[in-house]
């Protein structure tokens, strides 16, 4: 009986994180909020949404802020107020660029984007992890006033990538902000 | 009965345990059991860093790299060690070598080295290490290591403290001080022997470890190895006051070295920059240009810098350098683009205008077209350029 205790306990603890996610989710604390698709799985870490269908590794849509002040773990660059989109893009890009555990790093897109009407950058890539899987990315950023926010599909780049790219575009559509800014 | 048990493990465990003490590679040496398996997973790894986008492709920097560990590669492992040196791009300076006879030294330390005598320094280290079976030392020291935790473990089921300690010792992969000291010393002589300057072996070593405190980096690299740079620089400056003490000049070889490495310098500045490590990276580009003293591309990235830096004074000196670019190739690109972008975000939008116009008629192609084009929208007010 006991081991039964034990393996139910294991299980409720390693799936406690994640909860099905479908319709509008809305965060206060971080002022936003967005339309999430049906059958998908939530999970928050600090300042950051996280959902997937087929498990991290595989696809994943973040959606986060980071103080615009704090420290980027790869690059000692750092974004700040009043930087153009394509500063901001440049910043984020090059802490990829000094991630080792980035591999083959090839920026395929990196172009101006609009986010409900603040101007931001949209940057599309490609990399090998150390395992030699390849993933693609999709990354929209926009700072508002001291916070960088950012939308990311991320994704193996063989069959996954192509399959939820129109899901992840209707989560940047429906992106809001619960109060003006 | 049970410390009985515990003695007889403990008995079978060190009569088992491979030795250390390994003599060096000869011409006529066989690998060992575990030792050819050490080398299959390196000729694995190396096949996976050829493929990994990370190596720095100059086949005429790497032909002179290899001729140097030619001249320096001690006769007796000719035959059976084939010394192979790449280059890695990556902004810290590191370099390690494989028993399998690959050396791979990052474009970091190769650009901060001064001239031949250095890097050969360097390669004579890297070489012994290998000649003389340091990861194989390395990897049985490991193993006997988590036997005794296997022995000291026993009766209290402690598998998660064994995985634990062979994770770390696995995931360290630096030598021990006596194998560096060892590659040190051993080194030393092949660079000495081949005639070169033995004053300069401490120099590259008490350089970096200047810039790592000025720069409060810690040490650390892809592989988990860490140069010591300290321990490095001290056990060269004790060879040079004991063993070769009456031994002075020899060949330094600076210029040919600085022509041969021009170009990873100024690429390497590139990766401190990307990296955020905007004073050194400035270090690399003057560094480049007592070389090439009339690149506009040297100029341009000087530019750069401090476009990004953007402290106090940083914008005018950005300009200043763009406009050194242009004066010396007018059809320079990114140096109109980089003031531009200097004016634009000043506001005035006029100059802006011109020198952004400028930089897409001299790259129609460029990859920042889009943003260029509406910077331009809005010097125009909105409406498009």
């Amino acid at each position: 009986m006991r081991r039964y205790i034990w393996i139910i306990f294991i299980l409720v603890v390693g799936c406690a994180p994640w909860t099905q996610v479908g319709g509008l989710y809305k965060n206060e604390s971080y002022n936003f909020s967005v339309e999430l698709p049906k059958g998908w799985m939530r999970w928050n870490k600090g300042e950051q949404l996280f959902i997937t269908r087929d498990g991290v590794s595989l696809q994943y849509i973040q959606i986060g802020r980071m103080k615009i002040e704090d420290p980027l773990k790869h690059t000692k660059k750092k974004f700040s107020k009043g930087m153009l989109p394509q500063e901001a893009a440049e910043v984020y890009l090059d802490n990829l660029a000094t991630n080792s555990n980035i591999l083959n790093l090839e920026v395929i897109e990196n172009i101006p984007a609009t986010i409900k009407g603040i101007p931001g950058f949209k940057a599309v890539y490609s990399y090998k992890n150390k395992d030699g899987l390849k993933l693609k990315s999709i990354h929209y950023g926009f700072i508002v006033g001291d916070w960088l926010y950012s939308i990311n599909y991320h994704a193996a780049q063989r069959y996954y990538f192509e399959k939820d790219i129109k899901t992840f575009e209707k989560i940047v559509e429906s992106f809001n902000f619960i109060k003006t800014v | 009965m049970r410390d009985i048990g515990l003695v007889l493990l403990f008995c079978l465990v060190f009569a088992g345990c491979p030795t250390t003490s390994l003599p060096p590679l000869t011409q006529d040496f066989r690998l060992e059991e575990d030792e050819t398996r050490l080398w299959l997973r390196f000729e694995e790894t190396e096949k996976w860093i050829q493929k990994s986008g990370l190596i720095y492709h100059d086949e005429g920097l790497e032909i002179y790299l290899n001729d140097i560990a030619q001249k320096l590669q001690p006769p007796a492992t000719l035959k059976n060690i084939s010394f192979r040196i790449k280059i890695l791009k990556y902004h810290l300076p590191n370099a390690f070598s494989f028993p399998t006879g690959l050396i791979l030294i990052d474009t970091g330390a190769l650009s901060r080295l001064e001239n031949e005598a250095q890097l050969a320094t360097i390669l004579g280290h890297e070489m012994i290490h290998t000649t003389h079976r340091h990861a194989l030392k390395k990897f049985r020291d490991s193993k006997n290591k988590s036997a005794f935790l296997a022995t000291v473990t026993y009766g209290t089921g402690g598998l998660g403290s064994i995985i634990g300690a062979l994770g770390a010792l696995t995931t360290v992969m630096s030598y021990s001080r006596e194998l560096e000291t060892e590659a040190d010393t051993e080194g030393f002589k092949l660079m000495a022997g081949a005639g070169y300057d033995p004053e300069e072996a401490p120099k590259f070593y008490l350089y970096m470890r200047k810039e790592y405190e000025e720069e409060k980096i810690k040490e650390e690299h892809f592989f988990g190895t860490h140069p010591r740079f300290q321990e490095r620089a001290e056990n060269y400056e004790n060879l040079l006051k004991t063993k070769y003490k009456d031994k002075q000049g020899g060949v330094q070889n600076s210029e040919v070295f600085m022509e041969k490495i021009h170009r990873v310098i100024l690429d390497n500045a590139s990766l401190d920059l990307k990296a955020g490590r905007f004073k050194i990276a400035e270090r690399g580009v003057e560094k480049y240009l007592t070389i090439k003293p009339n690149d506009p591309k040297a100029y341009c990235f000087l530019g750069e810098i401090y476009r990004q830096k953007a402290e106090k004074e940083d914008l005018e000196k950005a300009k200043e350098h763009y406009q050194k670019a242009i004066s010396i190739d007018p059809s320079y690109p990114d140096a109109h683009k980089g003031i531009g972008f200097i004016y634009f975000k000043q506001g005035e939008k006029e100059q802006a205008k011109k020198c952004l116009k400028q930089y897409l008629s001299l790259s129609p192609q460029a990859m920042d077209k889009a943003y260029i084009e509406e910077y331009l929208k809005q010097c125009n007010g909105g409406e498009k350029p």
